[in-house]
């Protein structure tokens, strides 16, 4: 039988697969390549990329709670800079299709870490406007239709044409308000959700699991919310939607594409097993195999509520 | 130098298990991939409990490699380990590693040591005891637990290990009452030599601490609470005094205590 055809559209992107990296737990791209090659991927979505490197929160920066993981990381990275001397060209030469995650205290940063990265090779930028992790900036933003299109049309104006997606925060009254915030200021897709804003609570020791205080929840926990909320902003938006939260198998995966999703990340599941890009991969094609279907277009948005 | 072996994922089974204490649990996990993880220093993610079980993989250091198998001291403190520590024979188990970097990477060339293990701080002790022996140093182990009832069976312990020194903080137990840094401090007054200690952080600062006094080097086993084991979640690390921070799973776990911010971490 023919292969299946899984390519998936970005705006002018096109993908060879639905399958991408989320932020944050691919590294920079090429640390995990051994168990899944980063060329096998629809794209790699790199760290969070700040104008210079940030250190992070202190730790703890996990803890586990039932069917998720609480972090609280504080988008420790290397730095814009760093990441387009050092890490992006070995990652472009290995041949992923790069994906970078920016992140900014305001609309001005978004704008120049968009220009730094205007005149390189990486093929994409997710506008991450929801990290719950940070003081200044983060979910902050993603909470305001306002703040998201000030944000989208500064990375626009200064991004050279690099299509964009806006990774939202699923903590918002009307996430289709917010979505449509950044489709307006035209960005190539929205990406959902971020993690969850949570707080983990040591009883023993009177204060937080985490030694940033507050933290994000991602993980099995999160995937009803998520495909909810992906479901919402596929039904609103002209523009693809690519969902994540909790996938932590091929069938989570067809779960989103059925609410309505044009490609997913996978994040928390590779943390645990590395290959889970991979296999999330090769699980989607079985599944088309088995169900005699050529592309996944039969069953993308097709669940009816 | 031994390059570090490349990490993989593998299959094991249970072979057999064993408590050595209360809390304490020998498990002995039967797998081909035994032989990559021979280099003292290295650790695994290991899983097997039913699913669906606590989420994350967890971490432990090796105790020793011997008959196409992995052994591991795993002390039960909450819900994954109480469900490791009590599979029955047979069990299939997920193992991920080695992880790490191999002693004889970071150590290239091996002193007569000091061992201190605090409380399952034992575990990788005695990888590390035949790693010594090997390269002809000698070596002394000082092994503290907080009460008698965590302490290991001392006849399984005195079968690896034949230079030892138990305390235990409350009297409780065999061997001396009160913390292990005192006969630590005691032998390094006598002779000093470096160490390498395995514990509760209080334990590695504290050594770090009478290293200094003494001037010799620390070298801290550092136990950390983890997610991927392969540097990209950065969950694992720790503040260095310089600035930047210590990834425990790929730097690691083994670092000069000398070099870490103790007050930040």
């Amino acid at each position: 039988m023919k292969e299946p055809d899984l390519t998936a559209r970005l705006g002018p992107l096109t993908l060879k697969n639905p399958v991408l990296t989320a932020s944050g737990t691919f590294g920079y791209g090429l640390e995990l390549k051994d168990f899944c090659p980063p060329a096998a991927l629809g794209a790699v979505i790199v760290k969070g990329l700040s104008l210079s490197p940030w250190p992070g929160n202190p730790g703890p920066r996990m803890f586990e709670v039932p069917g998720g993981l609480m972090n609280s990381i504080g988008l420790e990275n290397m730095g814009v800079e760093a990441f387009v001397t050092r890490a992006l060209p070995p990652l472009l030469a290995a041949g992923a299709t790069v994906g970078v995650n920016i992140l900014g205290r305001s609309p001005e940063e978004y704008g120049r870490l968009a220009a730094r990265l205007a005149g390189t090779e990486a093929h994409f930028l997710e506008v991450n406007v929801s990290c719950p992790n940070v003081a200044k900036g983060g979910a902050a933003f993603g909470g305001d239709p306002r703040a998201v299109d000030e944000i989208s049309r500064a990375v626009r104006e200064m991004g050279g044409g690099k299509p964009f997606l806006v990774k939202l925060t699923p903590l918002v009254s009307d996430i289709a308000a917010v979505a449509a915030a950044a489709e307006g200021a035209g960005a190539a897709a929205v990406s959902l959700i971020n993690t969850l804003p949570g707080l983990a609570v040591d009883l023993a020791r009177r204060r937080p699991r985490l030694g940033g205080g507050l933290g994000g929840l991602s993980g099995p926990a999160v995937k009803p919310l998520a495909l909810r909320q992906v479901w919402l902003c596929a039904q609103a938006l002209k523009i693809p939607v690519v969902g994540l939260g909790g996938i932590m198998t091929a069938e989570d995966a067809l779960e989103f594409i059925l609410a309505g999703a044009e490609a997913v990340e996978v994040g928390t599941a590779t943390l645990i097993d590395p290959r889970a890009p991979l296999t999330i991969l090769e699980g989607l094609k079985d599944w088309l195999r088995r169900e005699g279907l050529p592309n996944l277009g039969q069953i993308r948005g097709a669940l009816r509520i | 130098m031994t390059a570090s072996p490349a990490p993989l994922i593998a299959f094991g089974r249970l072979r057999a298990g064993r408590r050595l204490s209360a809390d304490t649990f020998w498990l002995d996990v039967e797998t081909p991939a035994a032989e990559s993880f021979r280099a003292p220093g290295c650790f695994l993610k290991l899983r097997g409990w039913p699913e669906p079980g606590p989420l994350l993989d967890r971490p432990f250091s090796l105790h020793r490699v011997q008959a196409g198998g992995l052994q591991l001291l795993i002390r039960r403190v909450g819900p994954a380990t109480r469900l490791l520590c009590g599979l029955a024979p047979g069990r299939p188990l997920k193992i991920t590693g080695p992880l790490g970097r191999p002693l004889t990477e970071i150590i290239p060339d091996p002193a007569d040591f000091y061992l201190v293990a605090g409380g399952v701080g034992l575990a990788p002790m005695a990888l590390v005891l035949d790693w010594l022996r090997e390269s002809g140093r000698r070596s002394r182990l000082f092994y503290g637990e907080r009460s008698g009832r965590h302490q290991v069976d001392p006849a399984w312990l005195a079968a690896w290990a034949d230079d030892f020194t138990a305390t235990v903080d409350d009297g409780s137990g065999y061997g001396r009452p009160g913390l292990v840094t005192e006969p630590l401090a005691e032998a390094l007054a006598r002779e000093p030599r470096p160490i390498l200690a395995c514990g509760p952080p209080p334990l590695l600062a504290a050594v770090t601490g009478l290293a200094e006094r003494f001037g010799v080097a620390p070298w801290v086993w550092l136990e950390a609470g983890m997610a991927c084991g392969l540097g990209v979640c950065l969950s694992c690390s720790l503040p260095l005094k310089e600035g930047g921070r210590f990834k425990v799973c790929r730097e690691g776990p083994v670092a000069d205590g000398r070099t870490l911010d103790w007050e930040a971490a």
